[in-house]
């Protein structure tokens, strides 16, 4: 009754066969990517996305599209279109800062990791702006990202913080590349990733150091009626707000607060509390550039073809402790900062 | 009769809750037929995606699935294509309402008018229970 498209081997493994460069191995590395060919047009992407040559700087500049909608205040999508790539700024700040947003997430990815948009393939950038009537939310649909003006009492307009922007756009590049499932831990880790290369676009464009930087994701989006900074804290989840209407952030900072519960699609928002000060614990012990050092590691963690898409904490933790090592080495003091991190937070012993 | 309805999710992961009080007799015709209506589509849903799951895992539109159609017509289409829609939603708000002794859970993009017409009606009329994180 079901299609069993490639046998036993689970897609996961098969990304990771499709990525080996080992000559040795070319025979079961093109096998495997043949079979992703059947499984699925976006594994096929994955797929070689992971096998393309990393291309870096001015080799792929100007590949960057944007296009922003505006939705006027309907909750349709995709709106109508205000602002293409290349052309001047509208007037609009919701239009203007996400056209601004989604350049400075591009550059991140492309000028650091020598990605290609979030599918590695160039893939135009599209958000709607004004979506709503008093809509309190920013989301990513699969295809775009979609922003609310806030209902002007509690929050303002989402686009009015850069890491809410990258937040977003870096749900798109999760899609193409781990897949990470919306649903527990894996979805913790799924929203993890949008908060730390969300930041990580925000420090990279304000030049900002791990330990000068605020660590903050939505910072700037409550009206000043409420007691909060921010929406989360890497650097000290459970602190980013306290309000009378709001309650306290509800993020835990270690597994020893994990958060059970069957909300949010089992806490997706509270627990990713956890590898957020991970990232923070190991960027802020190593200094400098946090988006060049932990962010690195990261990010080629994401790539590794390792991390299957119900990947827990500890699965997390030990792909990225084998990133650090692959590209500083197994003694670097990168490799002890990621360990030392994931053991604080009590993910790894 | 009470009808209280929490939504968490969204990007900022806070949950708020609303409520309202509705005469017994509105309750009935209009609020708990949708609530049963809404459970066994999700029953549907889950039985088609738990079907489906075992072919190609998460990989595929989850929408085709719900559409009522079994899991074996439905997982040839839906392999085929790109994952798009409700099942790659990220940063969506989850609706829970509870109805007496009867609760649904409703995604956002689900929510059809007669919803959004009570959430509109609890958040305006309703009292605000604080998010005090999750329940």
């Amino acid at each position: 009754m079901q299609r069993i498209h490639c046998g036993i081997v689970p897609p996961h493994l098969l990304t990771r066969l499709a990525a080996l460069q080992d000559p040795r191995l070319s025979g079961a590395s093109s096998a495997a990517r043949h079979a992703l060919l059947e499984l699925d047009p976006v594994l096929r992407e994955r797929s070689e996305a992971l096998r393309a040559p990393v291309r870096r700087g001015s080799a792929i500049a100007g590949s960057l599209t944007r296009r922003i909608h505006d939705a006027g205040g309907r909750e349709e999508l995709p709106g109508e279109v205000v602002r293409a790539e290349g052309a001047p700024a509208t007037g609009d700040v919701a239009a203007d800062e996400a056209y601004d947003g989604l350049g400075s997430t591009y550059r991140l990815f492309s000028e650091e990791y020598g990605r290609s948009s979030i599918d590695g393939a160039g893939k135009r950038l599209d958000a709607t702006v004004h979506y709503g009537s008093n809509y309190d939310n920013a989301f990513w649909d699969g295809e775009r990202m979609v922003f609310g003006d806030g209902d002007g009492e509690i929050f303002g307009r989402f686009t009015a913080s850069l890491t809410v922007i990258s937040h977003e756009l870096t749900h798109g590049f999760t899609q193409y590349s781990t897949n990470l499932e919306y649903q527990g831990q894996s979805g913790a880790l799924n929203e993890s990733l949008s908060d730390v290369f969300g930041v990580l676009v925000e420090q990279r464009d304000l030049g900002q150091d791990a330990a000068s930087a605020a660590w903050l994701v939505g910072a700037g989006i409550f009206t000043p009626s409420v007691r909060g900074e921010a929406l989360r804290s890497l650097k000290a989840p459970g602190t980013a707000y306290d309000d009378d209407v709001l309650g306290k952030d509800p993020q835990p900072a270690t597994m020893a607060d994990y958060v059970e519960t069957t909300s949010d699609n089992g806490g997706v928002h509270i627990n990713s509390g956890i590898p957020n000060h991970a990232f923070y614990l190991a960027a802020t012990a190593l200094g400098g550039e946090a988006w060049t050092g932990v962010g690195r590691v990261w990010y080629d963690a994401v790539l590794s073809g390792t991390i299957p898409p119900d990947c827990d904490f500890p699965t997390f933790a030990q792909a990225t402790q084998d990133a650090a090592g692959r590209r500083f080495g197994v003694d670097s003091r990168e490799a002890g900062a990621v360990a030392e991190a994931w053991t604080r937070v009590g993910v790894l012993r | 009769m009470r009808i209280e309805i929490t939504r968490s999710g969204g990007f900022g992961g806070i949950t708020r809750t609303w409520s309202l009080e509705v005469s017994r007799t509105e309750a009935e015709q209009r609020w708990l037929p949708l609530a049963e209506a809404e459970a066994g589509a999700a029953t549907d849903a889950r039985r088609a995606d738990a079907g489906r799951a075992d072919a190609t895992g998460p990989l595929v539109d989850r929408a085709q699935t719900a559409s009522g159609a079994g899991p074996g017509e439905a997982a040839a289409p839906a392999s085929r294509t790109p994952e798009r829609g409700p099942g790659q939603q990220r940063d969506r708000f989850t609706y829970r309402i509870s109805i007496g002794y009867t609760e649904v859970t409703v995604s956002e993009g689900r929510l059809d008018e007669s919803w959004r017409e009570l959430i509109e009606r609890a958040r305006a009329e309703g009292t605000d229970g604080a998010g005090h994180g999750p329940p």
